[in-house]
């Protein structure tokens, strides 16, 4: 019997960092405005135009070069990758090559199947965007829009270190993680400020050679990774064991992956492969960085995920899931920890954020509509007995959807709780009073009924009665 | 000059001499348009700038706002660039009026402007003669007495070759003295907008004004512009070089007797004159011819007809469109270089040919380093093999074309700083000798070729 | 050594320039005559000790990240030879081609 088929999958991410002018020119990076109106000579690639470096961008770089653990070189090239493409203007991109501005570093991620991994980040080098082209919009013409050509990015290679699809997916969920806490990229894969392509190879587990690999482009979802890498594993597998086991040989190619069939296909061209003449941009002088520069950024850099999962952890006494949860994201984790120091219990104010925040969160784009203070506001009243647990979600809906202050919310709505115990005494007096038989019953063993006695409390005082305190005093009247 | 007026007489007649010397095909701009232009530049022109009313052509690879920029070649026929090269605006800024786009070698690769799609330029002294290139349409108008002053721009030696060939001043500043933004890039790491004048003084005040640092181009140094120096009284206290690689024993006859002449003066003037080796000079024109391809291929790349200029049509996909363009755009030339660049920049060949090459050209800067190291000031050497050749000379062999930048593409290799000035005539024709100077010593290369202008029997017979 | 038509067009096809038939012949003789001169300096050994010369500024220089662009007189519209709806346009590339680089 072979043995089984191993995937071996290596990840190259480009990434959009969040600068409102482009890599090399003062044009606007942004998003979404008319065709080529953010141009200029140096984008558009004009006779006698030249580069200027963003100073944010390097800075923003380094700073996710260093979140992601790598070695910052304090003096990088840029260079130039000479193809020719409608949305490539010079007919080359400037990027770097032989002297990156960053290389080994290393992101742990948690993989389905093999618990917390290491993924090898073998490069982080600083380049420019193309632009768009459009192959449907005119027949027979591609339109090309300059807008993004020029916006700045990193390109993140990884070692062949993902053994399935899904843990491809799992490391690049991570990778958007980090990014975003270092304020590199809003990592979005939807405007494609995050883009993915994948070399995918199989071989016998065991074997240490690696097999042929293919490249796997147009991947525009993090839930498509897993499907595209899927789809080209089975592909490869079903090649080597041929038809009826025959066998046959991966041939190494780029294959471009199609959602709607969920399939992939050759992309062929006419010509051989890519020779892109790389050689170091002659009209940019070195990156040369100072370490003073560079300690800045590391400053500049917030506690990471995985330090502020862990901090969590110790510090509000949470498990290692909840802390992840809260830490998935940093904008949650910071209300999280706002709501805590307005004065809710950590684990339950963690209940509630993982639980009914994140839940209308995700119907309400990703708003957290409840202000910190007032989750911490009904944490509390849940605490001193004023409301039940369910009454304090329905508050939580009111307060999402027409804001106001728990308190009075809650007043208005007829839901705060009655911990008076004299009052509570009454309504028991009154319950026991009706319920002769079952009184007896209840002393003579079936303790069960405690339960009843305390749902007929709480009709009588029309759900207002504190239930915990209600249960008291029943046992201690029905004890005595 | 100080007044409207003036600037307007200046214009006029400017435009009238460009219209005289029509038959030189030197300045590729229509009499109308640039008529037009200039009586409209002579009103908006500041009277208290340094250039007031001085008429200044341009080279056609130097984007302007008025007159379309087409590099010499048929694929930017017709282009309008919609910015102006900074050296460009600085001259509007100084009160100069821009007398006109000259004719040069396409994408100024050349040696004798007979490689633009737009004819070739006339030596003014002598039709059947080329005078030289890639900036011949400047260099010939300046001789002919049209204008001034002209931009021109080097990248192996594209002015101060025509300057010898046509008997005028050509300055080529340090790498990085004067911005780049704006001049159409050949070899990146070479070019450098340079200055043809009728004289130092003119020529120098010229790249005065276009000078200094350049926040839209990397490469350009963050420095003032060059202030220009006095005359000298002489030339005490200069150690001058002659670099005997400069000097082989096939050297032309008239062009040595020159050259000795003006070392005679040199001594004469007080300096001190010192033989020295720059012993890689022999590899430089390869060197050159390695590296100036591989930049252009890649700086080329822009032109395929889809965003700006002409498309040459008929295409089914835009591969096609590309090839067909470029296949029919670019001249023979151009082609050449394009694909020995796109070769030595290739896999497998990468190593031998671009690596190496770098390597050489820091064996050539050092050369010039340790010759300046030992006290020498500045090197003098003839600026070209010969006088003016006669157009279709050169043509047959692309190598013997390339030998007559052999003693001007080490400045340019180097970075350095160099001026080339009339030195006398062989039966009548123009001899150039250069003086190379140290890096961003401009002022003591002028100061040099002042004291030598003063003094040299330039129009005779060597 | 010389380049051959083969390898001419090879690196025509790179550089995306066609060369007719008519052309290729002379064009390989002439790369062939520069390829053989240039490959002169191969005749000089490497050199250990010798600074690699960048000329220009030792170190680049950033620009602040604001949206500041250089001037356009005026913009793609006017410059580009088939300009429609705010796109340039040019004709569709070859059947298999998609996403590149």
């Amino acid at each position: 019997m072979p043995a089984p088929w191993e995937t071996v999958i290596g990840l190259e991410t480009h990434v959009q960092l969040r600068t409102v002018s482009k890599m090399f020119c003062g044009c606007s990076a942004a998003f979404g405005a008319p065709p080529n109106t953010n141009v200029c000579p140096v984008c558009l690639g004009l006779p006698g135009a030249l580069p200027v470096p963003n100073e944010l961008a390097v800075k923003l770089a380094v700073r996710a070069a260093l979140a992601l653990g790598c070695t910052v070189h304090p003096r990088s090239v840029f260079a130039r990758k000479n193809y020719f493409y409608p949305d490539l203007p010079k007919g080359y991109q400037i990027s770097q090559f032989e002297q990156p501005l960053a290389t080994d570093g290393s992101l742990s991620y948690l993989s389905p199947e093999r618990g917390i991994v290491t993924a090898t980040i073998v490069r982080l080098h600083l380049e420019e965007d193309a632009g768009k082209s459009l192959h449907d919009r005119f027949p027979k013409q591609t339109a090309i829009d300059l807008n993004r050509c020029g916006v700045p990015l990193i390109e993140i290679v990884t070692g062949p270190d993902f053994r399935s699809p899904q843990e491809a997916r799992a490391y690049l969920l991570t990778l958007k993680q980090v990014l975003e806490y270092a304020g590199a990229s809003d990592c979005d894969m939807e405007k494609g400020s995050l883009r993915v392509d994948a070399n995918v190879s199989v071989r016998r587990a065991g074997d240490t050679a690696l097999g042929t690999k293919v490249e796997v482009k147009n991947i525009n979802s993090f839930a498509y990774v897993e499907k595209a890498l899927t789809v080209e594993r089975d592909r490869q597998i079903a090649v080597l064991e041929g038809e009826g086991g025959a066998g046959g040989a991966i041939e190494q190619q780029t294959m471009l992956y199609d959602a709607k069939t969920n399939s992939v296909r050759p992309q062929r061209t006419k010509e051989e492969s890519h020779d892109y003449r790389y050689f170091p941009d002659p009209d940019l002088p070195p990156l040369v960085l100072q370490p003073e520069f560079i300690e800045e950024q590391r400053a500049a850099l917030p506690e990471l995920p995985t330090a502020k999962r862990e901090r969590f952890q110790t510090q509000y006494a949470l498990s290692i899931e909840h802390a992840a949860v809260l830490t998935s994201d940093r904008t949650v984790a910071d209300y999280y920890e706002a709501a805590v120091h307005a004065g809710a219990e950590p684990k339950v104010a963690a209940n509630w954020v993982i639980n009914e925040v994140l839940a209308d969160a995700k119907d309400h784009n990703e708003q957290l509509r409840v202000p910190a203070a007032s989750l911490a506001q009904l944490v509390s009243m849940v605490k001193g007995g004023r409301l039940s647990q369910q009454a304090a979600k329905r508050v939580f809906v009111e307060v999402a959807e027409r804001g106001g202050e728990p308190r009075n919310v809650a007043e208005a709505l007829g839901l705060i709780q009655v911990a008076d115990s004299g009052v509570v005494a009454a309504w028991v007096s009154e319950v026991l009073g009706a319920h002769a038989t079952e009184v007896s019953r209840y002393r003579n063993g079936e303790t069960k009924l405690l339960q009843f006695f305390v749902g007929q409390v709480m009709k009588a005082s029309r759900g207002k009665a504190d239930p915990k305190l209600a249960q008291k005093v029943l046992e201690d009247k029905l004890a005595s | 000059m100080n007044d409207p007026s003036e600037a307007l007489a200046s214009a006029k007649a400017a435009a009238d001499r460009v219209v005289k010397t029509k038959r030189l095909n030197a300045c590729l701009t229509g009499p109308k348009d640039l008529r037009k232009s200039l009586v409209a530049q002579a009103q908006a022109a500041h009277p208290s700038g340094v250039l007031y009313g001085m008429p200044v052509a341009v080279k056609d690879n130097i984007a302007t706002l008025d007159f379309p920029t087409t590099c010499g070649s048929k694929i930017l026929e017709g282009y309008r660039s919609p910015y102006e090269a900074t050296a460009v605006v600085k001259l509007r800024a100084a009160g100069a009026l821009i007398t006109g786009k000259t004719n040069c070698d396409e994408f100024a690769m050349g040696s004798s402007t007979e490689h633009s799609a737009y004819g070739r330029t006339l030596h003014p002294f002598d039709k059947t003669r080329v005078p030289g290139g890639s900036s011949g349409g400047s260099a010939a108008l300046v001789a002919a007495g049209v204008v001034p002053a002209a931009l021109g721009s080097e990248t192996g030696g594209s002015v101060r070759q025509p300057a010898s060939l046509c008997g005028v001043v050509g300055i080529k500043p340090t790498y990085g003295r004067v911005s780049r933004y704006g001049l159409v890039a050949f070899g990146s790491s070479l070019d450098q907008i340079g200055v043809l004048g009728r004289s130092v003084h003119d020529a120098a005040r010229v790249l005065s004004v276009i000078s200094g640092r350049d926040p839209k181009d990397s490469t350009c140094e963050d420095r003032d512009p060059l202030r220009l120096p006095t005359v000298p009284e002489s030339l005490q206290g200069f150690v001058i070089g002659i670099p005997k690689e400069y000097f082989p024993a096939d050297l032309d006859p008239a062009v040595r007797r020159a050259c000795d002449r003006v070392i005679r003066l040199f001594r004469e003037q007080g300096a001190a004159v010192r033989e020295v080796s720059l012993p890689h000079t022999s590899f430089a024109v390869a060197t050159y011819y390695i590296l100036a391809p591989a930049e252009a291929s890649s700086n080329l790349a822009r032109y395929d007809g889809a965003r700006y200029g002409p498309r040459f049509d008929g295409a089914t996909d835009v591969r096609a469109l590309y090839r067909a363009t470029r296949g029919q755009g670019f001249g023979a030339e151009v082609r050449r270089r394009i694909l020995i660049g796109t070769y030595v920049l290739s896999s497998g060949y990468y190593d031998a040919y671009y690596r190496k090459a770098q390597q050489m050209r820091a064996l050539i800067a050092q050369d010039f380093r340790n010759a300046f190291d030992r006290g020498v000031d500045l090197l003098f050497t003839p600026t070209t093999p010969t006088a003016a050749f006669k157009a279709g000379e050169k043509l047959a062999d692309p190598v013997a074309m390339y030998l007559s930048d052999i003693f001007t593409v080490t400045a340019n290799l180097a970075g350095l700083p160099a001026i080339s000035l009339p030195i006398g005539r062989a039966k009548g024709l123009p001899l150039g000798g250069q003086f190379i100077g140290q890096a961003f010593l401009e002022d003591e290369l002028i100061e040099a070729a002042y004291a030598l202008e003063r003094v040299v029997p330039a129009t005779t017979e060597a | 050594m010389s380049v051959t038509h083969d390898e001419v067009l090879k690196i025509a096809r790179l550089a995306e320039v066609d060369v007719s038939p008519e052309a290729l012949p002379l064009l390989a003789e002439q790369m062939s005559r520069i390829l053989d001169y240039v490959a002169q300096i191969n005749s000089v050994p490497a050199s250990e000790g010798v600074k690699p010369f960048v000329p220009g500024p030792d170190a680049v220089r950033f620009r602040v990240d604001e949206v500041k662009p250089w001037p356009l007189a005026f913009g793609p519209a006017k410059l580009a030879p088939v300009f429609r709806d705010g796109f340039f346009l040019v004709p569709k590339l070859g059947q298999f081609e998609q996403e590149e680089g």
